[in-house]
């Protein structure tokens, strides 16, 4: 049986929240800071579990 | 896929715990030219909050079996960032199975903010038009879609929210039960409060476009087949001197049923009647 579902208010950023500062390499190697890449634009920032399985 | 989302002038970033080196294969076997990010360590899901305590409980619920990699994993999902980099969108769900948690995500994301991918009801009236249409045409087992509802309140109207008193229709949009399927509660946007003079009564209502999705979670085995969703959007339209008569729309949504990834759906068996 499937758990019961949770409360994602509590979980990560909520929406009326800045999205934080995040700063990691991407798949060339070269940091990204996603604000900045952002550039002023929307950004979907997606949160997968693996590219590899 | 990404060029849907470059016209609207959206930037997409993908994270997860893979290695650059992981993330670099996946870019060039599919085609990938927006910035995969390596949380290796998955420090930052850390900080954000996104990990997951309990994956190993949650899949033995799920009957998926233990796996070592299956440590520190984010909760799959997606925000959508607004110009000013505040959180617009947040759209996070129980991970049924890996597959839709992993690369598999990004394409149903995606598709969330993109137009309609499917056929689309709109039903204009005078004083609200309202669009309504499935994130996906197809469905299998263990996946999540999305009815979208869009209304679009006329100057000089709006239509009124929950909580309301009796013998005024609040906006409400319901889908008729399909066994194997679990209808979840609409997300609207906050209401605003409004008040006529020479009333007492505080009431709540929606102007302008609003738009409002409900989550249909797809539980049964593979084989149920292909379902027609029938849905009901209610609202009631005033204007500060009069009410229109509540409103009552009865859409249909054609979803078809495909099989997971790598596998086929049951063969269907003939049925025949006894006796002919």
């Amino acid at each position: 049986m499937p758990l019961p579902p949770r409360d994602f208010s509590t979980i990560g950023p909520n929406e009326g929240d800045r999205f934080p500062e995040v700063r990691l390499p991407n798949q060339t190697g070269a940091i990204v800071d996603l604000h900045a890449a952002r550039a002023g634009r929307k950004a979907l920032v997606v949160f997968h579990r693996s590219a590899e399985w | 896929m990404e060029p849907a989302l470059s016209g609207n002038n959206v930037a997409v970033f993908a994270i997860s715990y893979d290695s650059v080196e992981i993330l670099a294969r996946f870019a060039e076997t599919h085609g990938i030219a927006f910035p995969l990010l390596s949380d290796q360590g998955s420090h930052v899901m850390r900080r954000l909050g996104l990990l997951n305590p309990r994956v190993q409980e949650d899949h033995a619920a799920y009957g998926i079996g233990p796996n070592p990699r299956h440590v520190d994993l984010p909760y799959p999902g997606v925000f959508l960032v607004d110009e000013q980099g505040v959180v617009a969108v947040k759209r996070f769900h129980e991970s049924y199975r890996e597959r839709d948690a992993g690369a598999g995500l990004l394409a149903s994301t995606l598709g969330l903010f993109s137009p309609a991918p499917g056929p689309e009801v709109a039903v204009p009236d005078d004083a609200v038009h309202v669009r309504a249409w499935l994130d996906s045409p197809t469905y299998c087992m263990f996946q999540r879609l999305h009815l979208n509802v869009e209304i679009v309140v006329g100057d000089g109207f709006h239509v009124y929210a929950e909580p309301i008193s009796d013998g005024y229709t609040p906006l409400s949009v319901d889908v008729a039960p399909i066994q194997g399927m679990e209808r979840g509660a609409i997300r609207w946007p906050a209401p605003r409060s409004f008040t006529i003079d020479g009333l007492q009564e505080e009431f709540w209502v929606h102007e302008g476009t609003i738009r409002g999705s409900l989550p249909l979670t797809f539980t049964a085995a593979p084989g149920a087949g292909d379902h027609l969703l029938h849905a009901t959007v209610a609202y009631q339209a005033c204007s500060r001197v009069a009410c229109l008569p509540p409103s009552a729309l009865h859409l249909k949504f054609p979803v078809k049923e495909v099989a997971l990834v790598d596998r086929e759906l049951p063969a269907r068996t003939e049925k025949t009647e006894a006796g002919g």
